[in-house]
């Protein structure tokens, strides 16, 4: 997690390197490290949308897996991730911030290339889900079905796995 | 089953209460004395490039906050200075170390 340019990132492809480098000597990245209190204060923007993130997820999660049934599921929804997707206009710029002031190091950091990964494979379990069992919803009985539970599992899991690598990326 | 996920939830999030010198080998305290070469004060760690012997290490230090309230200005690391550092080799990038702690002009301010 350390120096920045000047000093060259080891590891990491050449190219990405380049434009690693690059991005850590734009100005706003300059401002990131250069400035006593951006860089906390961006953290605390991008912990805090992360939390609305994922707790709107996890607790849509929750009621397909069984808990507060007597919650509609589709209303649940409805209310819950415009939130989660709304949360991303917090999340996005912060984390883009965080990266850029270190983007030599981060591009080279296997947790943190991990995080990127498991986003992404969360985002496609969101869509196979809201384009599968949930189109279905407003039929499920009293328990959702197995499929739709499969689905709230692994997202749980992924998104638990992706505050983990938030985390331990600065410790790799 | 529900019980048996929460326990997963909970496992996964305590098993981030690790702290950040990990990386570090502290089996293998160094001391170094050298010349500043280049310095940042900045987030989220400061750093200096420190010559010392034949060799040129990139020593990592505290967050500046942190330095500031301890009194190690970002005056005091100023390149062509002196400087020597307590602190541990990183376990996979050769040049690199985390400080402990670092005199400059007899002053030892504490990083940890």
């Amino acid at each position: 997690m350390v120096p920045v340019p000047p000093v060259p990132a080891a590891g990491g492809s050449a190219g990405a390197a380049d434009w690693a480098a690059w991005l850590a000597a734009t100005p706003p990245a300059l401002a990131m490290r250069g400035h006593a209190w951006l860089y906390p204060a961006v953290e605390i923007v991008h912990i805090a949308g992360f939390a609305v993130l994922v707790g709107a997820v996890a607790m849509f999660d929750l009621r397909v897996l069984g808990f507060g049934r007597e919650l509609p599921v589709r209303l649940l929804a409805q209310y819950l991730l415009p939130w989660s997707v709304g949360s991303m206009l917090l999340v996005l710029p912060s984390g883009l911030l965080l990266f850029a002031a270190e983007a030599p190091d981060l591009a080279a950091n296997r947790v943190f290339l991990l995080k990127l990964a498991l986003i992404a494979v969360a985002g496609l379990n969101a869509l196979a889900f809201h384009g599968g069992p949930y189109r279905s919803a407003g039929r499920w009985e009293s328990r959702a079905p197995p499929r739709a539970r499969l689905h709230a599992m692994l997202s749980l899991l992924l998104w638990l796995a992706v505050i983990a690598c938030g985390r331990l990326l600065a410790y790799v | 089953m529900k019980r048996w996920f929460l326990l997963a939830a909970f496992a996964a999030t305590t098993a981030s209460a690790h702290h950040g010198w990990s990386e570090y080998n502290a089996d293998k305290p160094l001391q170094l004395s050298g010349t500043i070469q280049e310095a940042g004060y900045v987030q989220p760690h400061g750093w200096v490039r420190l010559k010392s012997g034949g060799k040129t290490w990139i020593v990592v230090l505290a967050p500046p906050g942190r330095m500031e309230s301890r009194g190690l200005s970002k005056d005091m690391l100023s390149v062509g200075g002196t400087a020597s550092v307590y602190g541990y080799p990183h376990r996979t990038k050769a040049d690199e170390m985390r400080a402990e702690r670092i005199t400059i002009a007899g002053k030892t301010t504490e990083l940890r």
